[in-house]
């Protein structure tokens, strides 16, 4: 939970000034921050704060809308995701999203896996295979379904089917995942599992989490973000954030004082 | 804690513990005005009162803890509402055993007065302190109350005076016990006395330092006073 030393803290992304617009409506303001590599950098704050915006931003799932724009620059290992010359597809493969329902594809629960990894690498089946059991193993499933590959993904719990969608995202090797309030829709076991997944894949991954539940944020984030009105309040270790915040706004949020 | 939380039943739960502390401190100190009593007066009644009562003083330290324990796993405190709790519990410890240190007063009066008591030994001169003790009692619960970090300095500085008085007494109990061995054994009993009191005045600095820990978020504990100046600042 304490930050590295400086020296040797590498990167992910990079915000820099970054605005975000819904036609007129700002959404975000000036947004300067790092995403440290292989950390869980948390996001909290009131609805409509920002946060989710923020995640969106970080792989174009904006683009999708017409009318959302984006300014600024957000740096990823030295490109520039807001560029329009970006391959969106490519950026999704290294950036991978997790969204607050389980999503999972009206397919085999294999299919689900296989599905994103053949339409970025060529892959023969045994290489499948080992791909998808890679990809659920690393989303701490795969004992609960190898019995059942073929089966829909649909049939699992919806903890199961949130660890699915990890599993899918993992399965395209991506250096970044963003996960939007991944366990709002699961029991606390689920959640309680979800949270421990997030600890193993920080060892291989970039995680950026957005939350409601500030005990989430302080259970298994390495930083935390307190945003309100689409302005970075204040970010710093978790540690601190939870302990001693520096900003009065920050703790009457966080203790509950909001409003 | 003036500002209120979004659940008032939070606030309400914090305010009890407040209130119990601030109890068990009055009680701490009404016991030790009573202990030096039983001490200037040499009044077995007195001192035999002192030691009944400490059942009260362990029975907040109980039901504090219980009420910071089921604050702490029921509504996971953060930042100051995390410091104040820890700082109660640190508090509250201290009350005890500074309640501790005023029972061993009552019970040592107790058995010098059994014993024949020492007239012509200083006795009444550890009023002196005693009243240094309790006054720093005093103000250290108010200074809690009002979650007063210049007065929690204040206090911390002014434990120095405590210790100066000890130090002076104890001198002068050696002059008494060198004159006239006889009084070696009642002058070890006051020996004693004195180091209890200036334990209660070492408590009352602990609590002290926890004041600043839930306004500044800085462990003063084993700091220079420097240090402490600086941090509540």
């Amino acid at each position: 939970m304490t930050p590295l030393d400086p020296a040797t803290k590498k990167n992910a992304l990079e915000l820099r000034d970054l605005n975000f617009f819904y036609g007129k409506f700002q959404g975000l303001k000036d947004v300067n921050l790092d995403i440290e590599e292989r950390k869980v950098t948390a996001f909290i704050g009131p609805s409509g704060c920002g946060k989710s915006t923020l995640l969106r931003t970080l792989n174009r799932m904006y683009s999708l809308y017409p009318g959302q724009r984006a300014e600024g620059t957000v740096n990823f290992y030295g490109q520039n995701i807001l560029d329009a010359k970006q391959d969106i597809n490519l950026l999704r493969a290294r950036i991978g999203m997790v969204f607050q329902k389980p999503t999972p594809f009206p397919m085999s629960i294999y299919d689900n896996i296989a599905f994103g990894v053949k339409l970025y690498e060529n892959l023969s089946s045994a290489e499948m295979d080992d791909r998808v059991e890679w990809a659920l193993s690393k989303a701490a499933l795969w004992n609960e379904v190898k019995d059942k590959l073929k089966q829909s993904g649909l049939s699992l719990s919806g903890g199961q089917q949130q660890r699915l969608c990890i599993a899918r995202s993992v399965a395209v090797k991506p250096s970044v995942l963003l996960l939007d309030e991944p366990t709002s829709a699961l029991d606390p076991i689920s959640t309680g599992k979800v949270e421990e997944l997030v600890h193993e894949l920080k060892q291989d991954y970039t995680i950026a989490i957005v939350t409601h539940n500030m005990q989430q944020a302080a259970r298994c984030s390495d930083y935390t973000a307190y945003m309100y009105l689409g302005e970075m309040i204040e970010f710093g270790s978790t540690e601190q954030i939870f302990f001693k915040p520096s900003k009065t706004a920050t703790e009457d949020y966080i203790t509950g004082r909001f409003g | 804690m003036p500002d209120k939380h979004i659940s008032s039943q939070f606030d309400a739960e914090l305010n009890t513990i407040s209130t119990l502390v601030l109890e068990m401190g009055g009680l701490v100190e009404s016991q030790l005005h009573q202990a030096v009593y039983a001490l200037v007066h040499m009044s077995r009644e007195s001192a035999e009162q002192v030691m009944e009562n400490e059942v009260r003083i362990n029975q907040f330290e109980i039901q504090i803890d219980q009420a910071v324990i089921s604050i702490i796993g029921r509504r996971q405190p953060t930042a100051r509402d995390l410091r104040f709790l820890m700082a109660i519990s640190r508090a509250t410890q201290n009350l005890e055993r500074a309640g501790d240190e005023v029972a061993r007063i009552a019970r040592m009066v107790k058995s010098i007065v059994d014993s024949g008591s020492p007239r012509n030994l200083p006795s009444s001169e550890l009023r002196v302190a005693a009243d240094l003790a309790a006054g720093m009692l005093r103000k250290t619960l108010d200074a809690f109350a009002r979650l007063d970090t210049t007065m929690a300095v204040a206090i911390i500085r002014s434990d120095d005076q405590i210790d100066n008085e000890y130090n002076g007494f104890m001198r002068k109990l050696i002059t008494y016990m060198m004159e006239d061995p006889r009084t070696i054994s009642a002058s070890l009993d006051l020996m004693f006395l004195a180091k209890s009191i200036e334990r209660v005045g070492d408590h009352a600095k602990n609590i002290a330092e926890q004041i600043i820990f839930i306004v500044k978020g800085e462990d003063v504990r084993h700091s220079s006073m420097e240090k402490v100046e600086s941090a509540a600042g």
